[in-house]
């Protein structure tokens, strides 16, 4: 007898019900209490002999008086008068038959909770082996095992996350799976199962871009309140343990973490340090040099809608590569141009050097815009260089300037020509080479420098993921996915998510992408995703078809979910299984961090100070 | 002269007999509990008296059968079920009304000189049960005898559970040993002797006028929860002695006869006519406050409020409890055509 067929026995099949291979209902028998979301397990025996099991999740509790015929009935039932009994059901979705001989249960047959070898069963995990790793808690407190294998690429990758905001579970939820695959051990199992294909653990790389608050920049430092939390809940959920402990992950903060920020704009002298303004340590400043800028093609993703219009395209296109070509000549961090020839003081913006051959020294963002600007509608008369305007309509190039000129104040602190060349290696962003987790933080940023931030680095990412191949895992988390790739419009920060989407699964690139609303986002992005899970939703968003993959019931219970719980769908389970997820035990928020031993209260202060 | 006034029977047209039929009574009927021919308010329900039973049969004939015996001998019979069973409940209301003992029984019941086994049809799938069905003897071949014999067999065992549940009333006066503690309440007039209980018996109908001209008028006079005083009763040609007396469950709706909503109460009574046991005024007393409350409602019984609640919800029970008639049928006819060796 193997552990599982001693599960506590629920109650028997429903023959007044419809009885299928997917879908049944059963009596619940008396003094056993039934959920949504128990996991279930019956055995049925065909004619020959041969049993088969039916592993299912319920989706449905009822209860209803039995014996009666009208509804006020129940004044006489409670009253004392008239027998009756209580009628307490339960649906059960079958989430998988072994073996599959979709014949139905025969009503009678007993439906036992679902544990040990059964649960595996019921949850596929016996599929997964060394490749589950815990994605949360069950009802019951068993802990859910999603396979790594459709999250690493290696079967399906990607993990897609919706859920309305204000609730704050998207990002928390992305965070305790990558705390989960990195802490768990999975990466490593799979890779040493995999004949050392991988790196592994060591070689796993998560880059997060934090978009909202200062939220992610303690992820590095313990959570004063989570020993408490843990306690709370698991009292209130009857657990044996707390819920680190029942998954056997460590209740630790991240390990090996950078925090990279944009520099504070217009700050004295030209000093470089971080826009943030609850954590200053630790945190490094990232720029670029405007030779990056143009060398490595920057310049479209400072137009999130290019797509617009086939015209600015063409005008972006073009001025792109003569910029890069531009770049091609000399070093440094400045571009240095011959034909941009004063020809009146009044022409040429302040702080403009001549080298010793007489070229034009550009050193700020501001000064690269001046020149193109100077290139497409003033030299020769307001008729532009006409290897760079290409017979394009004046219109057209006043629309490009424009709206370079619209970025212009979001960019120049970002991508700057007067550093050294020690200073430009110091504040290169390194997101593949550094530490296990960087955090991007660019919130401060507006609207179209975080787009720029996120194109560009995601771009190179990419373009090293395209060199060096899936060796090592590298998991991009990125909020209001419908923000960086909306369904409608076309944009080369779009473009790069949809390469990610559908070639970086075997590139290793993984994308755990958040959005309030799936329907908005690129229906390519969120159907290649092989994990779905859905936090609470909007009640008419859980209508739309993107959540299909929600059985009705569910689809109706996204309404009402807490934070702490999110419905998780993966390949293996045909169903999707309602988990709750520990209090983070990396601080969210600056009041959240544990007073750290031995921090001298002269640290502490310079901390709350910002100094 | 008054005008003539027509008003309706409250019970369905496809009921035999309506509720009520008024003919005539032979017996003899004395004043027992007192000579003043007036209605008794109902007293409150004691708080001793805990627990209240409603019971009730069922029976069913299932299949005619024709019975050749390994010895030659042949017959008639008949495949049966019936089934008794009781509602137990708190007078007071102070815990929900349950089910108890309602039971199906099956019974083979066959001619005399015959030898029969008990049969047993085995179910063609898992978890639908097997049914057991008991050889009985009829007391003659006449072909009504099983249906007979279905019925007497019920008829006891109804009696049995009867008694056996409720408290016993003593017949002495100087007995004060028993007190109420648990009443039967048995659907329709009491049958065969007295066991001893106290068991009082609902008569749901008015088919025979006990009562005098001038006395029957109290009951249209009745209001809900009074009763009439109690009356010895024994019938002309019959050796089982009554107490009887009428309660009303409810007002009559204005279109109905005015007995409508009256019902008749029996209890066992000594041959004697010169003592009352207290019980029995007890349980008089009570009777109205108790019936009122499982007095059921036009629009959810057609035979209401005469069909108490609780026998409703029993009746379909029991119907429940010997499964479907069509089901059993065909079950039977399965089982025969595998004995036979034909393939059904």
């Amino acid at each position: 007898m193997t552990f599982g067929e001693d599960g506590e026995r629920l109650g028997r099949v429903l023959g007044t019900e419809d009885v299928t291979p997917t879908v049944f209902w059963f009596a619940v028998a008396p003094g056993a209490s039934v959920g949504l979301d128990d996991l279930v397990v019956v055995r049925t025996m065909k004619p020959d002999g041969r049993e088969v099991r039916f592993y299912g999740l319920v989706d449905n509790v009822r209860k209803r008086h039995e014996g009666v015929t009208f509804e006020s009935d129940v004044e006489d039932v409670v009253a004392g008068v008239l027998p009756a009994s209580v009628s307490y059901a339960a649906r059960v979705l079958v989430t998988r038959v072994d073996p599959e001989h979709f014949i139905p249960p025969q009503p009678g047959d007993e439906v036992r909770h679902a544990h040990g070898s059964d649960l595996d069963m019921a949850l596929s995990a016996d599929k997964m082996k060394e490749a589950a790793f815990p994605a949360g808690l069950l009802a019951d407190g068993q802990p859910l095992p999603l396979n790594f294998r459709f999250v690493n690429g290696e079967s399906g990758g990607h993990i897609n996350i919706s859920g309305i905001s204000g609730v704050a579970t998207k990002t928390s939820y992305a965070l305790f799976l990558l705390h989960s695959i990195f802490r768990s051990g999975v990466m490593d199992r799979v890779a040493r199962a995999g004949g050392g294909h991988t790196a592994g653990t060591a070689g796993g790389k998560a880059i997060i871009f934090n978009v909202k608050g200062e939220d992610l920049l303690f992820l590095d430092q313990p959570n004063g309140r989570v020993q408490e939390r843990e306690a709370e809940a698991q009292v209130a959920k009857g657990l044996s343990a707390d819920r680190y402990t029942l998954m056997g992950l460590p209740m630790s903060p991240f390990r090996d973490t950078q925090f990279l920020a944009p520099p504070r704009p217009g700050s004295s002298n030209n000093a470089i340090v971080p826009h943030t303004d609850q954590r200053a340590q630790g945190v490094t400043p990232f720029v670029f040099t405007l030779r990056e800028f143009c060398e490595r093609r920057m310049l479209p993703y400072v137009f999130s809608d290019a797509g617009a219009s086939l015209n600015l395209g063409f005008v972006i296109g073009n001025i792109e590569e003569k910029l890069a070509r531009l770049a091609a000549e000399g070093e440094g961090a400045a571009l240095l141009v011959s034909d941009w020839e004063p020809e009146g003081d009044g022409e040429l913006p302040d702080g403009i050097t001549f080298d010793a051959l007489g070229k034009t020294r550009l050193e700020t963002f501001d000064q690269l815009l001046s020149y193109i600007e100077y290139k497409l509608l003033e030299e020769g008369d307001g008729e532009g260089d006409p290897k760079w305007v290409l017979k394009q309509s004046p219109g057209t190039l006043r629309a490009f300037v424009r709206r370079l000129r619209g970025v212009q104040k979001h960019l120049s602190p970002l991508v700057r020509g007067d550093l050294s060349e020690a200073q430009a290696r110091q504040y290169r962003p390194n997101l593949l080479g550094g530490a296990q987790l960087s955090v991007v933080d660019i919130h401060n940023l507006s609207g179209p420098a975080q787009m720029f931030v996120v194109g560009v680095l995601l771009r190179e990412v990419f373009e090293h993921k395209e060199k060096y191949g899936r060796q090592n895992t590298v998991f991009v988390v990125l909020d209001e996915l419908n923000k960086y790739a909306p369904r409608d419009e076309g944009s080369p920060i779009k473009d790069v998510l949809l390469e990610i989407a559908e070639r970086g699964r075997s590139l290793g690139i993984i994308l755990i992408g958040a959005q309030q609303t799936a329907s908005e986002v690129e229906r390519r992005i969120v159907s290649n995703a092989a994990i779905r899970v859905v936090g609470r939703l909007d009640l008419a968003e859980a209508e739309r078809p993107e959540y299909r993959f929600l059985p009705q019931s569910f689809r109706a219970r996204a309404g009402i979910l807490q934070p702490g719980t999110m419905l998780v769908s993966q390949p293996d389970v045909p169903n999707p299984v309602l988990v709750s997820y520990p209090f983070p035990a990396w601080a969210t928020r600056r009041d959240e961090v544990a007073e750290e031993v031995g921090q001298s209260v002269e640290e502490v202060g310079e901390d709350w100070l910002g100094l | 002269m008054p005008p003539m006034r027509i008003r309706l029977d409250p019970w369905p047209v496809d009921i035999e007999g309506g509720q009520l039929g008024l003919q005539h009574f032979e017996g003899d009927l004395i004043d027992i509990e007192t000579p003043r021919w007036a209605a008794v308010a109902a007293k409150p329900v004691p708080a001793r008296l805990h627990t209240v039973y409603v019971v009730d049969g069922k029976r069913r004939m299932e299949s005619r059968v024709f019975i050749e015996d390994e010895a030659g001998e042949a017959g008639m019979g008949g495949f049966g079920a019936y089934v008794v069973g009781a509602v137990r409940m708190c007078p007071h209301g102070s815990r929900q009304a349950e089910l108890t003992d309602v039971k199906a029984r099956r019974l083979l019941a066959h001619a005399p000189g015959l030898r029969v086994d008990p049969y047993r049809l085995s179910p063609r799938d898992p978890h639908t049960g097997t049914l057991q069905y008991t050889p009985i003897v009829t007391e003659s071949a006449d072909p009504l005898a099983p249906l007979h014999k279905l019925q007497q067999v019920m008829l006891a065992e109804e009696q049995n559970l009867s008694h056996g549940l409720a408290s016993a009333v003593p017949f002495s006066e100087e007995d004060d040993r028993e007190a109420l503690t648990s009443l039967t309440i048995q659907d329709g007039s009491l049958r065969s002797k007295n066991l001893g209980g106290a068991v009082v018996g609902c008569v749901k109908t008015m088919q025979t006028q006990y009562l005098p001209a001038d006395r029957a008028s109290l009951l249209s006079e009745l209001r809900p929860g009074e009763r009439t005083p109690i009356l010895h009763m024994k019938y002309a040609n019959s050796p089982y002695t009554r107490f009887i007396w009428y309660v009303r469950l409810c007002e009559a709706a204005f279109y109905q006869h005015p007995m409508s909503g009256v019902m008749r109460l029996e209890m066992y009574a000594p041959d004697e006519p010169d003592f009352l046991p207290p019980i029995v005024r007890e349980v008089a007393n009570v009777s109205g406050n108790l019936l009122c409350r499982l007095a059921s409602r036009a629009h959810k019984d057609p035979r209401a409020p005469q069909n108490l609640i609780p026998t409703a919800a029993l009746e379909s029970a029991m119907t429940r409890a010997m499964g479907s008639a069509d089901l059993v049928t065909r079950r039977l006819r399965a089982h025969i055509a595998r004995e036979l060796g034909v393939v059904a």
